[in-house]
């Protein structure tokens, strides 16, 4: 699990930063900075589980939780301004609420199943080490 | 994190956010199916200002009465059908929980309220804020600054005090100022059409200068005329006026369609190459040119025939233009002579259309040869590409080119084409319910914003063409009665925004403005292209119901 988790962290700290550099133009502090941050300590926690390094288990613990708790707001905020604009604007049409479903069914799996299963293992490892 | 730690994080995740989604949705949403309970919100204008105002719990009948006798004044009764308050005190939020067009905003501060009404915010073209990010210009909901500037006047504050301390809200109201009309696909009728062709040819023949320009954009609520000017759309609008003078037999249109094209023909005509090309400066483009070709084989058509030499040398500056692949370089640089090889929207579609009306006039085996293999062009979708079926450019010319060439030169990918292109089109028009009556029939641009007249209108042009080619091609009679569906519900929604004669209280000339397209239900400028393309459609339609 740990070279899996590894990979998975790496390849999304790459998404994120070809995401954010590569397709979003032009620059936004707002966006770019707290996307950026959490690129890095998911590449950082890559770095350490797939170089096997003492601290990695830390290092996973602490981009687990930052992306969970990010990726639960960023779901949730999404879902209030659904709700918000179906407030404003009344029954807006199929395409719009298959576009915010598509964006929140693209989040989720990477935002909040995968930091989720990491914490999950976090758990097992710290219980398995036990004496 | 154990498995039931994760559990119960989750489900107090998910209720806390059920909770927010249901007070937000409860606290905001307004319903604007119910009967007008009041207040009633009465203005009086006079040459587009807001002269009066009062606000009245019943009777609005008799409210301003006075006032509203006066000569050249009218009266507008704004009544309110529900209300929602705004939550916190975001610029940003206030920004995006106004439905443009349809909701205003009220203002109460220190006892007294102010209403900034649909019309209000019309008169303020604050109805879209644009912000531009990089090459993006984004619509950011209303402009804020306008409105509160407007209410904080009203209630003798400052903005950013009100802003703080006022409490918003907004509401829904239906107005007696008849704009826009009531217009139904039924009411699509040959004569309905025939009007609405002739007060459109009728504003741009109105605003033409002497020296046969036009007055290129006008803004409805000022009265304002734009510096800009561009050359296709010149000869765009020369070619709808030449066509409708022809069809109409309108002396006064066929007129102003000679000062137009004498415009180009005497003053805008450069050397390029061996040819002959319209434009002005160091570098022009093809699609001046193509719609000179255009508009000068209508007056051809017409009986003028000092435009004959020119249709043929044009013509023979678009074949020169034209490479091996059968698409156009779309520049000239005029002062180093040569063509340059870059693209952008439209030129090979009116280029192409171009030749094969200049076809008709030269019957030069040339010209067809070179309409064809663009259209061939233009029509051809990689199979490499899934998303060809989907992902779409402006095609309203290529439509038109494949009608003028349907009976010499028939190309059935090419019908094949604009008949896919105009079921996208199907899917991207509103349909009410849902959407709100009047913007049924308009061509969608986002589900949080207005649709806009000209792309509906130039969809339309190639929907009536592609109409036209279906029924000569035999194409089954259920896709054609999609299509004959799909144009009447789009004119009809083009025709209840046109200026006739439009929201005349809003207007300090409405004179000026009559027959006019509006660029969508809240941006009130004509620009000379409006009522080309909306007017070039029904005067399509109107021909087609003729033969």
């Amino acid at each position: 699990m740990r070279v899996t988790f590894g990979v998975l962290n790496a390849l999304s700290a790459l998404v994120l930063l070809v995401g954010v550099f590569g397709v979003v133009q032009p620059r936004f502090w707002a966006l770019d900075v707290p996307l950026t941050a959490i690129a890095l300590v998911l590449l950082v926690s890559a770095v350490g589980l797939l170089a096997k390094l003492p601290w990695a288990l830390r290092a996973l613990t602490v981009a687990a939780w930052v992306s969970f708790a990010l990726g639960l707001l960023v779901v949730s905020l999404i879902l209030l301004t659904m709700v918000f604009l179906r407030g404003i604007h009344g029954d807006f049409g199929v395409a719009a609420l298959a576009v915010s479903s598509l964006i929140v069914a693209l989040l989720v799996p990477y935002t909040v199943v995968l930091p989720a299963l990491e914490l999950l293992w976090l758990k097992r490892q710290s219980a398995e080490s036990r004496p | 994190m154990t498995p039931r730690t994760l559990r119960r994080l989750l489900a107090i995740w998910l209720g806390v956010l059920c909770v927010c989604s249901m007070l937000i949705f409860c606290a905001v949403r307004m319903d604007r199916t119910r009967s007008p309970t009041g207040p009633y919100v009465v203005s009086i204008w006079e040459r587009g200002q807001r002269s009066a105002r009062t606000v009245v719990a019943s009777e609005p009948e008799h409210a301003l009465a006075g006032e509203a006798a006066r000569r050249g004044t009218q009266r507008v009764v704004e009544r309110i059908v529900d209300s929602a308050p705004i939550l916190l005190h975001s610029w940003l939020l206030l920004g995006h929980s106004l439905v443009p067009a349809r909701d205003g905003l009220s203002a109460t501060y220190q006892g007294r309220t102010a209403y900034a009404t649909p019309d209000d915010l019309l008169a303020l073209e604050a109805y879209e804020h644009i912000v531009p990010l990089g090459p993006l210009s984004l619509i950011m909901g209303i402009d804020v600054n306008k409105v509160l500037a407007a209410l904080s006047r009203e209630l003798g504050t400052e903005p950013v005090e009100l802003l703080r301390h006022a409490s918003f809200r907004r509401f829904a109201v239906t107005s007696d100022s008849g704009y826009p009309r009531e217009f139904r696909e039924a009411d699509v009728t040959v004569d309905a059409v025939r009007k609405s062709i002739q007060d459109a040819a009728r504003y741009l023949a109105r605003n033409q200068r002497r020296d046969g320009s036009f007055r290129y954009e006008l803004n409805a609520v000022t009265g304002g005329d734009s510096e800009d000017y561009n050359f296709p759309r010149h000869a765009g609008a020369t070619y709808f006026l030449a066509r409708a003078a022809n069809q109409l037999h309108d002396t006064v249109l066929a007129r102003a369609a000679l000062r137009g094209a004498a415009f180009m023909k005497d003053r805008f005509t450069l050397h390029c190459g061996a040819h002959a090309c319209v434009g002005e400066g160091d570098q022009v483009d093809v699609g001046s040119s193509a719609l000179a070709v255009l508009g000068y084989a209508e007056l051809l058509a017409g009986g003028n025939e000092e435009f004959r030499a020119p249709t043929l040398d044009l013509a023979g500056f678009l074949r020169s233009q034209q490479r091996a692949d059968g698409e156009f370089q779309h520049f000239y640089s005029v002062s180093e002579q040569h063509p340059i090889d870059i693209q952008v929207e439209y030129y090979t579609g009116e280029a192409t259309f171009a030749l094969a009306r200049a076809n008709r006039v030269s019957g030069d085996a040339r010209d067809l040869e070179a309409a064809r293999r663009a259209l061939s062009f233009l029509v051809t979708r990689s199979a490499w590409f899934l998303g060809s079926h989907y992902f779409w450019g402006a095609e309203h010319w290529t439509c038109q080119a494949l009608a003028d060439l349907w009976q010499r030169a028939p190309d059935p990918v090419a019908l094949r084409f604009c008949l896919d292109w105009q079921a996208v089109n199907r899917n991207l028009q509103f349909e009410a319910p849902p959407a709100p009556a009047d913007y049924d029939g308009g061509i969608s641009r986002g589900p949080f914003m207005a649709p806009r007249l000209t792309p509906t209108a130039s969809r339309l042009e190639a929907a009536v063409a592609t109409l036209e080619v279906a029924r000569a091609a035999g194409v089954p009679a259920a896709e054609v009665a999609l299509l004959e569906h799909q144009v009447k519900r789009a004119f009809a929604f083009l025709l209840r925004y046109q200026f006739s004669p439009g929201p005349t209280h809003l207007m300090p000339n409405p004179r000026q403005l009559a027959g006019g397209f509006p660029g969508s239900p809240l941006d009130l400028h004509v620009r000379i292209d409006y009522p080309q393309h909306a007017a070039g459609a029904l005067l399509r339609y109107w021909e087609l119901e003729q033969k």
